[in-house]
């Protein structure tokens, strides 16, 4: 009850946010000293270490407060239907059916809800909040309606565009209202002196409205600092870092040292995403292969590996998010439109933030990539106990683990599901501690027995793999992403907090 | 065992290597859907097709696995070798270092594959003419040299992508076909077990079939 109370003060503190709510870009910029990575206190089925204090920390009863805790969010949301996955045995497929009526006729109202809000904010709002770099215009734009002043200007200008199958662009079923609400509590938090982490990691736990998450996402990386009065010096500092790693090593990618990762990097680049426009221009492939280069010589340990080019990309396009239209679609947009100072925030921005989440799976990329190994293994434990009739159906014809969820580890899903769903995926990632490590393995598990029932009806070795590595997910969303990770959040209740369980009996 | 899929005579399993960017994928892709994609997505870990084509009046089924070009990923990829009977061993025209890289990927394969393995050396995007950095004569050599079947190809004209799969399968077919190893696949639908039965020719054999597959 403390911390309806403590919410509510918040909500006072914060109250000259809300004038400006529906603005996107206009986060005060952050502050302060380095928040302490954070420590793992999740353990991986394969029996990691348990610090003694951290272990009691979760025993049973917290968990379940915890749990509860983050559930809860799940009612601001609208996504009943995540509890309910959560303790309830239900057939997916049967919440899809309920769930697609439900919210097909909420989105519809919400549609037409937004449609007038924005209408009201066009006439209403005109009042300044531009700061210098946020190059948002305070002109609203629904979607699709014209190409319009911003950032964001359409590659083809032509006219109407319909939305593309591969749309970046974050879709939410939730109320305009509910939504402004979240915001609000996010702005409240950000401007706490000292933020308290594992309130952001609940906040976030259940999905980061969009005008929120570049903020959200730089202080749950570990990024900027906990302290507000300290983030706009520590984003000053880091971001002339990196530039002075570009200056100091950047020239050196042709020398016969590093001649083969620049390579590489140079390779793979124009090719990540053929699908989407912005990745197409030439600025946008610099950035990608100047990050890239930097941490590969920085890290000379595992060194620039063929995937980790994919990590950068949500951070790219959610940061870059934060200077656009709010509704230009990001893979639309013409980045030589934005001021060279503000590519340069997104470039150092998202250097940092790959960089953080890289330090959290380095084993993945070094020598024999030996932490995929161990968690193909321990995705094999868990399906063998979770689906033992997925498993011996793998097993019987001979469909090793290895051979479809290499690149779910290497990758993180991202080349299974869309991005938008990456980006959603990822606001839980960084919530959980260790989550693109431990977190990541559960919902690995919860993706394939999602999958279950369409490779128990294929009969044959070619037929379960060509499945498998083409998963039908292409038109996936949040709702999508909400029962994966209710489901994953369910296994890891039942193994990650007794790892004995797993371990003894498999 | 519903689908038509599943009748076939023979199974055979055949891994593409080669470096980065040469054009496995493409390869693969034009040989079984027909299709060809300037700029393809960098395959991580192994992609697997397959294609079934006559030879001599019988189905043969080929499993194709496109591995990963990247060095690093080399320590895991080497499992995909096993129970594999050919290997397309792909260079790119344009690009010296790719062909130079070669001789590596040899080493990995005779590390790591059945030691019978019916290698092609396919030097792709002969379309690159005006880029050319391989000489057609010096990496004909280069795989007589070695006993290995040496074709080029375009993945992006389709030039030659038939012919080196159909080379490769009908060598092997060869190979299996005389050896009469059991060939019956309807025994078990195991596929490793199905690719794992067939034992690759002998060495005279070998030397023999390679010089008549050579285009």
């Amino acid at each position: 009850m403390a911390s309806l109370s403590s919410g509510s003060s918040r909500e006072n503190k914060a109250g000259f946010w809300k004038k400006n709510s529906s603005v996107p870009g206009s986060i005060k910029p952050v502050y302060g000293a380095q928040h302490p990575p954070p420590q793992s206190n999740i353990n991986m089925p394969s029996g990691r270490q348990i610090k003694k204090d951290e272990k009691a920390k979760h025993n049973k009863k917290d968990a379940f407060h915890e749990f509860e805790n983050k559930t809860s969010d799940a009612w601001d949301d609208g996504d009943d239907d995540l509890i309910q996955m959560a303790n309830l045995k239900l057939s997916l497929k049967d919440v899809h059916t309920s769930a697609k009526v439900v919210l097909d006729n909420h989105s519809k109202k919400a549609n037409s809800l937004q449609k007038q809000q924005l209408e009201d904010n066009a006439a209403s709002n005109n009042k300044g909040l531009n700061s210098p770099q946020s190059y948002n215009s305070n002109h609203h734009h629904p979607h699709h309606y014209h190409g319009g002043p911003g950032l964001g200007v359409r590659l083809n200008s032509g006219g109407y565009q319909p939305p593309k199958m591969t749309s970046i662009r974050y879709v939410t079923n939730t109320a305009p209202d509910r939504e402004a609400t979240k915001i609000d509590k996010f702005k409240a938090l950000f401007a706490e002196p000292s933020l308290d982490l594992s309130d952001l990691r609940q906040l976030c736990w259940s999905g980061i409205p969009k005008a929120v998450r570049p903020t959200a996402w730089k202080i749950l990386s570990g990024y900027l600092p906990t302290a507000a009065d300290r983030r706009q010096e520590t984003l000053e500092r880091k971001r002339k870092e990196y530039f002075g790693y570009i200056d100091q090593y950047y020239e050196t990618r042709y020398q016969d040292l590093h001649e083969e990762t620049f390579r590489q990097i140079h390779i793979d680049i124009p090719r990540m995403n053929p699908l989407i426009p912005i990745f197409q221009q030439l600025v946008v492939q610099d950035i990608f292969e100047r990050i890239l280069y930097i941490w590969a010589i920085r890290h000379p340990a595992s060194g620039y590996v063929q995937g980790i080019n994919d990590l950068v990309t949500p951070f790219f396009v959610v940061f870059l998010s934060e200077y656009i239209e709010n509704d230009i679609e990001v893979e639309n947009c013409d980045l030589t439109e934005l001021p060279q100072s503000t590519r340069d925030l997104i470039e150092a921005d998202s250097f940092w933030c790959m960089s953080k989440l890289l330090d959290g799976i380095q084993d993945n990329y070094t020598f024999a990539q030996p932490g995929i190994q161990m968690k193909v293994n321990a995705l094999r434990e868990l399906i063998k106990r979770i689906d033992a009739p997925l498993f011996h159906h793998l097993e019987r014809q001979g469909v090793e683990f290895l051979q479809f969820s290499f690149r779910w580890m290497n990758n993180l899903l991202m080349r299974e599901i869309p991005l938008r769903c990456t980006i959603r995926l990822w606001d839980t990632y960084q919530s959980e501690i260790n989550g693109f490590a431990d977190f990541h393995l559960y919902v690995c598990a919860a993706f394939l027995k999602r999958f279950s029932e369409d490779a128990l009806r294929e009969q044959d070795f070619q037929g379960i793999l060509m499945l498998l590595q083409n998963l039908p997910t292409l038109h996936w969303k949040d709702k999508e992403i909400s029962e994966l990770l209710a489901e994953a959040y369910k296994l890891k209740y039942m193994f990650a907090d007794a790892p004995r369980h797993l371990l003894l009996k498999s | 065992m519903g689908t038509k899929d599943d009748e076939y005579d023979y199974l055979f399993k055949v891994v593409l290597i080669g470096d980065s960017g040469v054009g496995k994928s493409n390869l693969l892709s034009r040989f079984t859907r027909n299709e060809f994609n300037l700029e393809s997505k960098s395959t991580i870990g192994v992609e697997f097709a397959t294609r079934s084509i006559q030879v001599d009046g019988k189905t043969i089924k080929a499993q194709i696995w496109d591995t990963a070009g990247q060095e690093r990923y080399r320590a895991i990829t080497s499992a995909y070798y096993r129970g594999a009977v050919g290997a397309l061993l792909v260079y790119d025209i344009a690009k010296h270092l790719t062909y130079e890289n070669v001789e590596r990927w040899l080493r990995e394969l005779r590390d790591h594959a059945d030691q019978n393995i019916v290698i092609m050396l396919v030097g792709n995007k002969s379309d690159l003419r005006h880029l050319r950095a391989v000489p057609t004569d010096e990496a004909r050599n280069f795989a007589e040299r070695n006993n290995l079947s040496f074709i080029e190809t375009s993945a992006l004209d389709s030039t030659n992508v038939e012919s080196a799969f159909h080379n490769i399968l009908t060598e092997i077919y060869k190979i299996v076909s005389q050896k009469q190893i059991r060939d019956s696949p309807d025994d078990d639908n195991s596929p490793s077990s199905n690719v794992q039965t067939i034992t690759v020719a002998p060495t005279d054999l070998k030397g023999q079939s390679k010089k008549q597959c050579c285009s």
